[in-house]
């Protein structure tokens, strides 16, 4: 495993130095048919960065960030989310899923629900907020990713590229310290990855602590502070992107990139 | 040439295997309409209605406190025509919707055909007559003035409108059994088409949330809440109806002391419940697995605790799916209600057993029993209608599952 010391993202500076926002050493995760899923991953994600993390599919990428907001859950080893442990506690669960936003491959709009009501629904219910307030905020955010004028219609009304961006704006309205990304690209048609890719960008560009499971080697590129390559639920390789991409080190790296090159 | 001829010949006449087909279903419908005709204008004996039809409509409820029934009626034609007329004014959005569309418009007509022309033709007294045209009047009256005022009400007032159906239940409830200074009328007094209606209301509105609480047990991750769930569901769908009105009626005696006849109609409306509850649970199963799993983990993955997650989001959705089959075990258990006649209430089936038992009346069986049929008709059509205008309503958006392959 080749550890970087630059902890510098590419778009907003240095944030080598930042509080800890994720710590998981050596998580461990059998799924109930036995699979081992996830063998001994460590991972450790500091304010303001993003963690790109790729991999061969079933490499264990997506199961390991879910295990972030504890949709999965482990056997073994620890995570610290925000400086709360993820133990088998709900409340602990519960104050951890506030702070982390995720956004899906399949987006999981709720199709029964506006796109505005789609954005308040948590905040009202779990934040308590003031139906108003957080509608304004809604409306900004869905200014802030270029469909407010859609705020009315119902999710099945918008095309793919439209649905993934109200899932990120869904996301932000919690007010989240971190985000998760799971194949956001992975199911939209080619011509509206970029639309979706634009609004991540500018969110990293603000700040927001990101971890990215994606093929987008040209997002990872100019995005990531880091990027992680997973195969056979291990950590292989932990690299800068332009070291990654260039000078990758471990054979299994050089593997993955020359297949999806 | 003529488009109906053309139409015709299309669809009915296209081949000579069509045409044979059709030569032979036109021949025996027409047959066997003329053959009722027949019947029901110049054989049948109408007169066992006529002379019963109170006893048809509320069974052995006392003559001088029936105006408490006809008071409900109204209220319930004032309801259904505010409610009817104030969903066609406020349209949902993407969607809007004409104050009155065809099918609106048919079906007053229908329903003040109705009202004119069965009371007459039944040859009711004039009085009786004059209240069911009122009844009809006040439906109309009440559609057509909200749909046209409703731009005047506050959309606060407008939410408390839903409300008006459970308050008028609770109310009607009291109308028809007493208290609050009414006069007490017995459970054993009720009948006919009345007794039918409160208990088939009775279990159809507690069997819903039991059986959306039963489903949700059944995808319990809690074992003994899922095998309890499972036990349940399964117990009451293998075993026919009839033996658990027996029983319920056999095992609650035991449990409480003799001579609680009166009880029995409410011991029955429970069998009822409970059995329906079963059915209704494997309706909402089918519903909550066509929501996909990423809505689950989704509203999780924004904070929402579980049973939020179920109330505002897979619910909302799991039950749309489920509302055909579950309107379809309305249907079915209304039609069910004509069982309890074999444990002994005397409810529409019940009542025409007796009617038929009465010499006066000895043979009339037929034109009995198709007024029987076409009265459960009348109450399910309404209840499929209803249920399809509330699909179209809550139409607005595709299916979960088209969302999440878009």
């Amino acid at each position: 495993m080749t550890s970087s010391t630059n902890h510098g993202n590419p778009i907003h500076g240095d944030t080598s130095d930042g509080p800890v926002m994720i710590e998981a050493r050596g998580v461990e995760k059998w799924y109930p048919n036995g699979f081992h899923a996830l063998r001994g991953v460590d991972l450790t994600v500091r304010q303001g960065e993003v963690v790109v993390v790729m991999g061969p599919s079933g490499s264990g990428k997506s199961t390991f960030i879910r295990t972030f907001n504890a949709l999965e859950d482990f056997q073994k080893g620890s995570i610290v989310v925000d400086g709360i442990p993820l133990a088998n506690d709900v409340r602990q669960i519960d104050a951890v899923r506030r702070e982390v936003g995720m956004v899906f491959q399949q987006f999981n709009l709720f199709p029964h629900l506006t796109v505005l009501e789609n954005l308040t629904l948590a905040p009202v219910l779990v934040r308590k907020r003031p139906t108003a307030e957080v509608e304004r905020q809604a409306l900004e955010l869905l200014e802030r990713v270029g469909i407010h004028e859609q705020a009315r219609k119902y999710p099945g009304q918008l095309s793919g590229g439209q649905q993934q961006r109200v899932a990120i704006a869904r996301s932000l309205c919690m007010e989240p310290r971190i985000l998760l990304f799971d194949e956001p690209t992975s199911a939209l048609d080619p011509e509206m990855v970029q639309e979706v890719l634009a609004v991540m960008q500018e969110l990293a560009r603000d700040g927001m602590t990101m971890v990215v499971v994606t093929h987008e080697v040209r997002f990872a590129r100019q995005v990531a502070s880091r990027v992680v390559l997973m195969a056979e639920g291990q950590v292989v390789e932990e690299a800068p992107p332009e070291q990654f991409f260039t000078n990758p080190q471990h054979p299994r790296s050089r593997q993955f990139l020359s297949q999806i090159a | 040439m003529n488009p109906l001829v053309q139409r015709l010949r299309r669809e009915l006449f296209a081949t000579p295997f069509d045409a044979l087909i059709s030569i032979g279903l036109i021949t025996a419908l027409l047959v066997a309409a003329a053959a009722l005709l027949k019947w029901a204008l110049f054989q049948a004996q109408w007169a066992v209605i006529q002379a019963n039809s109170t006893l048809f409509a509320v069974g052995r409820y006392p003559a001088d406190q029936q105006w408490r029934l006809w008071l409900l009626t109204a209220l319930l034609a004032a309801a259904t025509g505010l409610s009817w007329g104030l969903l066609r004014a406020t349209p949902r959005a993407g969607r809007p919707e004409r104050l009155w569309p065809r099918n609106d418009r048919l079906a007053v007509a229908i329903l003040l055909a109705l009202a004119l022309l069965v009371p007459l033709g039944l040859g009711l007294q004039l009085p009786i007559q004059v209240r069911w045209w009122l009844i009809a009047a006040v439906l109309v009256g009440l559609r057509w003035a909200s749909g046209r005022w409703a731009g005047l009400l506050s959309a606060a007032s407008l939410a408390l409108v839903p409300l008006l159906w459970p308050v008028l239940y609770l109310l009607g409830m009291v109308l028809i059994s007493g208290g609050l200074g009414l006069i007490q009328v017995p459970p054993s007094e009720w009948g006919g088409l009345l007794l039918t209606l409160i208990q088939a209301s009775f279990a159809i509105l507690l069997c819903f949330p039991l059986g959306v609480l039963l489903a949700l047990g059944r995808r319990s991750t809690l074992p003994l809440l899922r095998w309890g769930s499972v036990l349940y569901i399964e117990f009451i769908r293998g075993a026919p109806l009839i033996t658990l009105l027996f029983l319920g009626q056999n095992i609650l005696g035991f449990l409480l002391p003799g001579g609680m006849t009166p009880e029995r109609v409410w011991r029955a409306a429970w069998v009822l419940t409970l059995f329906a509850a079963a059915y209704v649970a494997e309706a909402v199963r089918s519903g909550l697995a066509a929501v996909p799993s990423g809505q689950l983990e989704a509203a999780r993955s924004l904070g929402l605790s579980v049973p939020r997650a179920l109330v505002h989001v897979v619910l909302p959705q799991a039950l749309r799916v489920a509302l055909p089959a579950t309107v379809g075990q309305f249907i079915s258990l209304l039609q069910d209600t004509t069982l309890l006649s074999l444990i002994g209430l005397l409810e529409l089936l019940g009542t025409a057993r007796t009617v038929m038992a009465n010499p006066a009346f000895l043979g009339k069986n037929a034109e009995v029993y198709l007024v029987l049929a076409v009265l459960f008709w009348c109450c399910c059509a309404a209840l499929g209608l209803g249920s399809r205008a509330l699909e179209t309503r809550l139409n607005t958006h595709p299916s979960p599952t088209a969302t999440s392959q878009a």
